[in-house]
């Protein structure tokens, strides 16, 4: 062998060897370093009650409502599975909380199974449609789109 | 291959190149902020804010890019003893330690009024700002090998090292329950309407322009410095 | 229900002037550094 195909070897093999050990040590992790649990990990293996966790999910579709005093929102956070979450919780809502959003809510798990939240982040699912798109179908878009062109000739 | 090792020959074509990369990276990328700006529509549920996908993304990717081009010019300097490759990986660290800054900065923006929040520390963010760590460690070695003559392998193994963090960035949305959502873009799909997209690719491919008029003007300032040091060496040696 | 109501296009034009003002920043020093550099060697050469 040349001395540029052992050195060769020699970088690839301690390469693959590291890259496997990084990649072991996150995947290890992978519980661990989790921003949040999910509805179903709360309800299989909750939290210690009025321990700090957050819990993630989407805001259920027809869940959000205003308490009785006016101040405390109340809604439900579901996950992939059945499990549902009531969350409470009183405060400023970012501007992109909405029912049927993503949701991550920073606060403790109460002893009556309801979540009392002390801040609340939205968060966006990976799809980009402009607004003037909103709730059509893609058939519609389409056919919109020709009729505005028609229009134009 | 050792083609491209020829300094005489890569100045030729750097000559010409790097005003071009630059020059042509400035419209385009002048154009497609501009149409992203102006022209691109609202998104559904992020409004006005979704206008900065086309600074933040293209940081991203040319931030993680830089150093998967650092890695492959350093392999090729341990194997090859490439003499331009160890002098391309130095000249990539600056603009890619910039641009993950950038990705860094306009993803903090953007988080603000997107989720409510300034920063979290979940796993896309935290190992984004690892790589910027990474770029600043990188460069202080290079710079240290440099300049006490410790061997220029160093910071080439340490470049190769680096690369782990890479899959990590990229998986850490699949891995683990983050707040940042997971890739809208994957090979051969994507979830980015076509609004978006086509202002978007323009700009990515205007900012990798600038990013690779940016290598090769620093490639050849760092080897005009390396051939005046050693002109001026061999001045001083036929002198005494 | 309270909302932040933030202005967006605040948060976009913060953005963009620090993503445009970075490159054109990291360009224009690299650019004047190989400048500099190249005008070294050159002026080197000629002793």
């Amino acid at each position: 062998m040349k001395p540029k195909h052992q050195r060769l070897v020699l970088v690839v093999v301690a390469l693959v060897a590291l890259i496997a050990a990084g990649l072991l040590a996150a995947w290890a992790l992978r519980n661990q370093a989790s921003y949040f649990y999910l509805p179903e990990q709360m309800q299989s293996d909750p939290p210690a009650v009025g321990q700090g966790v957050r819990l993630g999910g989407m805001v259920e579709m027809g869940s959000l409502r205003t308490l009785a005093d006016g101040v405390t929102i109340a809604f439900v956070v579901t996950g992939n599975g059945d499990a549902r979450v009531p969350v409470r919780f009183a405060g400023i809502l970012p501007d992109l909380f909405e029912e049927g959003s993503g949701v991550v809510a920073e606060g403790s798990l109460q002893a009556d199974g309801t979540f009392r939240a002390d801040n609340l982040l939205a968060k966006h699912d990976e799809n980009y449609v402009p607004r003037e798109l909103e709730g059509m179908s893609r058939m519609q878009a389409a056919k919109m789109a020709e009729e505005t062109t028609v229009g134009l000739e | 291959m050792h083609g491209f090792a020829n300094p005489k020959r890569f100045l030729g074509l750097a000559a010409w190149l790097t005003p071009l990369c630059l020059l042509l990276g400035l419209a385009l990328t002048g154009g497609a902020l501009a149409w992203g700006l102006f022209a691109a529509p609202a998104d559904r549920l992020m409004g006005e804010t979704v206008r900065i996908i086309f600074l933040h993304v293209p940081f991203a990717w040319l931030g993680m890019g830089g150093w998967a081009a650092m890695a492959a010019a350093s392999l090729a300097f341990l194997v090859w003893r490439h003499p331009l490759a160890a002098l391309a990986a130095r000249a990539v660290a600056a603009p890619g330690a910039v641009f993950t800054a950038l990705c860094l900065a306009t993803g903090s923006i953007w988080g603000r009024p997107a989720w409510g929040t300034w920063w979290v520390w979940d796993g896309r963010l935290t190992s984004m700002l690892v790589l910027l760590f990474l770029y600043l460690a990188y460069i202080a070695l290079a710079q240290a090998a440099a300049r006490e003559g410790v061997s220029a392998r160093i910071p080439a193994i340490f470049a190769l090292l680096g690369a782990i963090n890479l899959p990590i960035i990229n998986r850490s949305v699949v891995w683990w329950n983050s707040l940042h959502q997971p890739a809208s873009i994957t090979l051969g799909k994507s979830t980015i309407d076509p609004a978006f997209l086509a202002p978007l690719a323009v700009a990515a491919f205007g900012f990798s322009l600038l990013f690779g008029g940016i290598v090769l003007a620093r490639m050849r300032a760092l080897l005009a410095d390396a051939q005046a040091d050693a002109r001026l060496r061999r001045q001083a040696l036929e002198a005494a | 229900m309270v909302r932040e109501a933030l202005d967006q296009w605040d948060f976009v034009f913060a953005a963009y002037a620090i993503g445009i003002a970075g490159t054109l920043v990291t360009i224009g020093w690299s650019w004047l550094g190989m400048k500099r550099a190249e005008a070294r060697r050159d002026r080197a050469r000629r002793r």
